[in-house]
């Protein structure tokens, strides 16, 4: 009975790992890479230089708003830290009887036209135009080209998949806990499946939490009959779940807005943290008011307590209620799968985890083949499944890594000048994907995993190097001036490097045992991936 | 005192480790008997436990176990690669 049950539970891990693996490994994988969003948002803008004092840059933002846009419906600054670029700040016109969101076709540009950086001296700055790290943040959960609402549904079912795979493989793998310490290496399968283990047992309360937590984030979507229940109109559950300040009607009279700087300091007391976002609403007019929101920086629950005031006497009007029992669990749980509250320390440790959890897909992908090679009845000619996962394994996790650093390098590379340049920055990333599925389609897997892992690792050595030579914040001037944040990255990228070089390398070297059995010989010849983790 | 909730499961996963049959017959020579067996896991709990209340007591109770699990995870690799990628005598892979 219990074997039945293990059996049972085998396949359903073996399946479940594999129907969506290849996007589990991309949602892995970009949101790993998104825990340094904010990171990588500076990174990829070099020519600013890092925040030192924030309400002067703040300062700067309501300056700069004042001039620009000083009776506007609306201003929305988001406060900078040293790990930011700068103060990302949008205002939004008074709307115009008739006006249909701006110029025609151009809603997204319309918003762009609203929106400006403010850099450390307090004076907008005009960066190259970049996604930085919101576009692994975006792809995490939107992916790219698909319509929002397809991918969020595809990306859920994916979450729920390795939901189950990873309770399955408890089951499954159950000699985890009493094998803790064991990798024979060296030994073939074996050491695929002790690998593959290794990496989901040392983590797998992360593996746990960040799934359930994912899930979490999309529950209104895959579950929305609990809302659909509760809720008639879908604008007052935003009301109850976002609590917001009672709107103001514009008066007409106008009066000056007080220094948000000074208003902030007594906010930040009152909410007992610091700021992350300002919304000012009706500047310039008698009847202006300015909310603020804690920084979930500083809170394990991602929805963070906010508090408006009148923006020209600057008394408190309003306080966002204590959340409920739900609304905290659920903030909770988000603030734990975004990780925002984490220190540099706890930032790494989530990177890590994440690299061990993308391990994990990518060998229980690898194993997938790995165990059927020997049950082959040809092994010279697997059968069309086989190789289909083969290949596909070997364009996605060789492949999706290969244009993630060309999206690096388009970063840097593409003139500054061009046209759409942050979509095109994301265009090289599929573009080099693309190319890389066509080896990985019709070459022999073995070659085109070394090519594809030296490529990679090449491409993300030589990064370092064109940023001390060409770039302005690089890991000597960063050393220099005491901001580690892109010596870092580049420390970071030359890690990854070595890995996908030493990878490559343990491929290409491989080469299997040939042993005086047919069944054995045959079984290798393909096979020489398969030890590369051993 | 984040510090020492590392070094605490640090040492906590290294006890456990070497109370597996394998790992302490390569290190130490000898067959790990079962009572011994059970001492080194028994100092291995004590050792996260006290990990625990020290996370708890540097980061407070939201943080703290937070702090607490990653440090476990991270302690556990750090053993897991330190017990398994030694150089291996006369294995070589390349054949």
């Amino acid at each position: 009975m219990s074997k039945s049950i293990r059996q049972s539970q085998s396949t359903l891990h073996t399946w479940s790992g594999l129907l969506l693996g290849w996007v589990l490994f991309l949602v892995f994988l970009t949101g790993t890479i998104a825990f340094w969003r904010e990171a990588l948002n500076r990174y990829m803008r070099p020519e600013l230089a890092r925040i030192e004092q924030p309400m002067r840059v703040l300062d700067g933002a309501q300056r700069f708003l004042g001039r620009k846009a000083p009776d506007a419906k609306g201003w929305f600054i988001a406060m900078p830290n040293a790990a930011m670029p700068g103060a990302q700040v949008t205002w939004q016109p008074q709307p115009k009887k008739g006006e249909h969101g701006g110029r025609r076709g151009g809603g997204g540009r319309g918003r762009r036209d609203n929106q400006a950086l403010i850099g450390a001296d307090g004076m907008p700055k005009h960066a190259r135009d970049t996604r930085g790290g919101e576009f692994f943040y975006r792809f995490h959960f939107d992916l790219y080209y698909l319509p929002v609402i397809w991918s969020r549904w595809l990306v859920g079912v994916a979450a729920v998949m390795m939901l189950v795979a990873i309770l399955t493989g408890i089951v499954t793998h159950k000699k985890i806990f009493r094998d803790f310490f064991a990798l024979r290496r060296h030994k073939g399968q074996r050491s695929w499946l002790d690998g593959h283990n290794a990496t989901a047992v040392l983590a797998l309360p992360f593996h746990l939490m960040i799934t359930y937590t994912g899930i979490v984030t999309l529950m209104a979507l895959l579950m929305p009959w609990a809302t659909v229940a509760n809720y008639a109109d879908e604008t007052r559950m935003f009301a109850d779940l976002f609590p917001e300040a009672p709107v103001v009607e514009r008066t007409g009279r106008p009066a000056p807005i007080l220094s948000l700087s000074a208003i902030a300091q007594d906010a930040e007391r009152r909410l007992g943290g610091p700021i992350g976002t300002i919304q000012v609403s009706e500047p310039g007019d008698a009847a202006a008011r300015v909310t603020f929101y804690r920084t979930p920086a500083s809170l394990l629950n991602t929805r963070a307590p906010a508090i408006t005031y009148d923006g020209t006497t600057a008394t408190p009007v309003w306080r966002s209620p204590a959340p409920g029992g739900a609304a905290a669990t659920a903030g909770v749980m988000i603030g734990l799968h975004a990780g925002r509250f984490a220190d540099l320390l706890l930032r790494w440790l989530y990177f890590l985890c994440g690299i061990a959890g993308t391990l994990m897909v990518a060998s229980g992908l690898v194993l997938w083949t790995v165990k059927r090679r020997e049950k082959l009845p040809d092994p010279t000619r697997p059968h069309v499944g086989f190789r289909m996962v083969e290949r596909f394994n070997v364009a996605v996790i060789g492949g999706f890594p290969l244009g993630i650093a060309g999206l690096f390098w388009a970063n840097r590379l593409l003139p500054v000048a061009m046209p759409d340049r942050s979509r095109w920055e994301v265009h090289v990333l599929f573009l080099v994907w693309g190319a890389a599925f066509i080896p990985s389609l019709v070459g022999r897997p073995a070659k085109v995993w070394t090519i594809l892992f030296g490529l990679t690792g090449a491409a993300l050595a030589a990064l370092p190097i064109y940023n001390l030579l060409n770039t302005r914040w690089n890991a000597w001037t960063s050393l220099l001036a005491g901001d580690l944040l892109p010596l870092g990255i580049d420390a970071t990228m030359i890690v990854f490097a070595i890995a996908f070089l030493w990878l490559a390398r343990r491929v290409a070297r491989y080469r299997p045992a040939v042993r005086a059995t047919r069944r054995a010989r045959a079984a290798a010849i393909p096979m020489s991936e398969m030890e590369v983790m051993a | 005192m984040t510090w020492l909730a590392f070094a605490l499961s640090l040492l906590a996963f290294a006890c456990f480790g070497f109370a597996t049959d394998d790992h302490h017959h390569r290190l130490t020579g000898r067959r790990l008997a079962p009572d011994s067996k059970l001492r080194w896991q028994a100092y291995a709990w004590f050792a996260l436990m006290g990990a625990f209340g020290t996370a708890v007591a540097s980061r407070g109770w939201a943080f703290g176990p937070v702090l607490w699990l990653g440090a476990v995870m991270l302690s556990a690799g750090i053993v897991f690669l330190s017990l398994n990628l030694r150089p291996q005598r006369g294995r070589g892979t390349r054949q």
